[in-house]
């Protein structure tokens, strides 16, 4: 007890200055969290406000966990995860590659490479809709102009090519991200081992594969935990493109849960699928952090 | 100098919208007073808003607008308004069908509407936004789809012969959506151009199965509240979705369409025939539309049971319980819905829902001369007298259709059979209602 006091009187101004910040965090952080964990053990419906006092205990984890569009949605999560967080990791490295070795227009290509970051999410899924559209859409016009089908091809019915078509658009708006980030890495990278191991006589290859990687992987790393966090919360783009549909070949975590809020009102349900959805994101910022740590520590930084 | 007969109904339209509100109609005094509202926005709904300067001179109110949403985001506002109970308004835009969702803020608009109003109304209207006995909004405009069809390809003589031949009976507009099959199947010709199309997505499609089992003689609940639709009738009325998807007689991307899309691809000369709203009429007929004077309007066809479809609705105005000045609000809403405003409203085609503006509205198209807009108004007027009807009018309406959408995409694109997807529907809208107390 002695030592706490002695604690807190030693660092009374440190404690007095940082506790406004922990009593904001408290408030917008903690307590809404608090309070949708405790919805998500109610039939809260947001139509019936006496319905947040209705417990039903576990109920609704376990609906939610024996519902199978749930765990499809949760698959298919994933999958859209891995697959657009990997293909904007490769496609971010080649373009940061290739501006990093441009001698002139550098800094207008820098800009023009952040332009589909600059549009909302709705915007990008009400452009690739229209693009993708099987009847007016300018893909399927400029595939039958020039004989390629003779077919109108449904990009936003089929199962895969719909989930490809989300992808796509999702990718086009943020790889630019991966290459701002990994820019930055290339800007800061030391000139020294690269020239030592072409003296050394490495191949452009082996040079990439064994100094340029290694070193922008940490930042590759950054740029992984940031859009993890944004592509599991993916809905923008999905809802209008497809609103998860047809039949839920799109659905995602998030277009379930938002219909089951909002649309359907129930709030206790769509908690629960929540709280399983943050599980999600958050084993994906620990493995990128932990891989960001290992690439770190191959780097000789701690 | 003599003025056309035109210019003077148009001047003589003008000068009632401006003048004659106020003068119709005391709406009281309400000086100083400040009046909070929600309103639903869109280049469709918003022209109504420029009268509001007229209700505050003459009431000495102000109106505060503090949204102006689609109708989606607006409902969703009104549910989280409701669940934090911030509902320190007093009038905002509700919808005949989705009213009941909003049963914990609505106020009864029984005693503050006087009965001579509400006799103005059409019946059938007024009695679409009654709940349990109590009026819960007054219906602005409402709407019910029939048949858009391009007349040039029925009244084709090429087209009339071949069709006859294929299937031995004459090319018109379809009376039944049997004859609708056969002519969406007739006129498809991927990908230039395809029989029909539906919205194929949300409530959307939800209402269109609805209005079609219906019609096919079904029911969507029994009278316990448990789900009806997954019987022999709802499977045909499903299958007449599936079929036309088989049959390629639809676009592929359907199944994501909602109204827009539908609207679009009809003036774009895509379709031979579409059911669609009454407010895409002048659109259809108008300088961005490809089948300009070519457009043809019929009721909606019959289905099995020998019912016309006619899924319909009612924008409208509510208030809140928690109003601090109900009368105020309910000036301001007997005011937007007056005669001249519900004139104003259905002269760029949107149906009033005054018994009067239907026969004041159809005059002055005829002495304008629009045979196009007179016929619509015909076809309409008859369709909200005699075949309107709206879903069950209970809060679980959106969770009733949200359970549905998927499953009937899924039979669509053939992932399972009508059957199946009918059944899996049924199991969880009884599990909905179930939770919702009513079985």
């Amino acid at each position: 007890m002695s030592r706490l006091r002695r604690y807190l009187r030693d660092n009374a101004v440190p404690l007095a200055l940082l506790s406004p910040a922990v009593l904001v965090i408290l408030l917008v952080v903690l307590l809404p969290l608090l309070f949708s964990l405790y919805t998500s053990f109610s039939n809260y419906r947001l139509i019936r406000p006496e319905s947040l006092w209705d417990v039903v205990w576990f109920r609704n984890y376990v609906r939610v966990l024996g519902d199978g569009d749930f765990w499809a949605a949760l698959g298919r999560t994933v999958l859209f995860l891995t697959l657009v967080l990997n293909l904007e990791m490769l496609l971010g490295l080649g373009l940061a590659l290739m501006v990093n070795r441009l001698t002139f227009g550098q800094r207008t290509m820098r800009t023009i490479m952040m332009f589909p970051m600059m549009f909302s999410p709705i915007l990008v899924g009400f452009q690739f809709k229209y693009m993708f559209n099987d009847t007016i859409g300018v893909v399927n016009n400029a595939l039958q102009s020039l004989g390629l089908t003779s077919h109108a091809i449904p990009f936003l019915v089929d199962r895969w090519l719909a989930f490809a078509s989300i992808a796509i658009a999702e990718i086009w708006m943020s790889t630019s991200i991966f290459a701002i980030l990994i820019l930055a890495g290339l800007f800061a990278m030391p000139r020294d081992p690269v020239e030592a191991a072409r003296v050394d006589g490495c191949t452009n290859w082996q040079v990439f594969r064994h100094i340029t990687l290694p070193f922008l992987m940490p930042f590759i790393y950054i740029a992984m935990t940031i859009r993890s966090l944004d592509v599991a919360r993916a809905y923008d783009i999905v809802d209008v493109m497809t609103g998860g549909g047809p039949a839920g070949r799109t659905e995602l975590l998030w277009t379930l849960i938002a219909r089951t809020a909002y649309d359907d009102s129930r709030m206790g349900q769509a908690n629960a699928m929540a709280y399983v959805s943050i599980l999600l994101s958050i084993f994906f910022t620990w493995y990128f952090f932990r891989k960001l740590m290992a690439a770190r520590k191959h780097l000789g930084v701690f | 100098m003599a003025m056309t007969r035109t210019s003077l109904a148009a001047a003589l339209a003008a000068s009632t919208l401006l003048a004659a509100p106020l003068q119709a109609q005391d709406y009281g005094t309400f000086d100083g007073y400040t009046l909070r509202v929600k309103l639903i926005g869109g280049a469709q709904y918003e022209p109504l808003y420029t009268l509001i300067p007229e209700w505050e001179k003459a009431t000495g109110a102000k109106v505060e607008i503090l949204s102006r949403k689609s109708h989606f985001e607006l409902d969703r506002e009104m549910k989280q308004d409701i669940a934090a109970g911030n509902t320190g308004y007093c009038v905002f835009s509700s919808h005949t069908n989705f009213a009941p969702q909003y049963n914990a803020m609505n106020q009864p608009l029984n005693d503050l509407i006087p009965a001579e109003v509400v006799a103005e109304f059409s019946p059938l209207v007024i009695q679409h936004a009654t709940v349990d006995g109590q009026l819960m909004s007054l219906p602005r405009h409402s709407d019910v789809s029939n048949m858009y069809y391009v007349k040039s390809l029925y009244e084709d003589a090429d087209n009339k012969a071949k069709f006859k031949e294929r299937f031995g009976y004459d090319l018109t507009p379809p009376e039944t959506w049997d004859q609708a099959t056969d002519q969406a199947i007739f006129f498809a010709n991927p990908p230039d151009r395809y029989g029909t199309h539906f919205a194929g997505k949300d409530e959307a499609i939800t209402g269109r199965f609805y209005e079609m089992l219906v019609a096919d003689g079904g029911k969507l609940l029994n009278d316990d509240f448990t789900a009806a639709f997954n019987g022999p009738e709802g499977v045909m009325a499903l299958n007449w979705f599936v079929n036309l998807y088989k049959e390629k007689a639809v676009p592929a991307g359907t199944t994501n369409y909602v109204w827009d899309d539908l609207g679009l691809g009809f003036a774009a000369g895509a379709v031979a025939y579409d059911l669609d709203w009454a407010g895409w009429a002048a659109f259809f007929n108008g300088k961005d539309s490809k089948i300009a004077g070519d457009v043809g309007v019929a009721l909606a066809p019959k289905g099995a049971g020998g019912k016309r479809t006619g899924w319909s609705g009612s924008h409208s105005f509510s208030i809140t319980q928690t109003c601090d000045n109900k009368e105020a609000a309910a000036s301001l809403i007997m005011f937007l819905t007056s005669h001249d405003a519900q004139m104003m409203e259905a002269r760029s085609g949107l149906l009033p829902t005054r018994t009067k503006v239907w026969d004041d509205v159809l005059a002055e198209f005829e002495a304008k001369g629009d045979t196009f807009m007179v016929e619509v108004f015909k076809v309409f007027g008859e369709s909200m007298r005699d075949h309107a009807f709206t879903p069950p009018l209970i809060p679980e309406w959106g969770e009733i259709s949200n359970a549905l959408w998927p499953q009937l995409q899924a039979a669509i694109l053939g992932d399972k059979t009508a059957e199946e997807a009918l059944n899996e529907a049924a199991e969880e809208v009884n599990l909905i209602m179930s939770d919702a107390g009513y079985n």
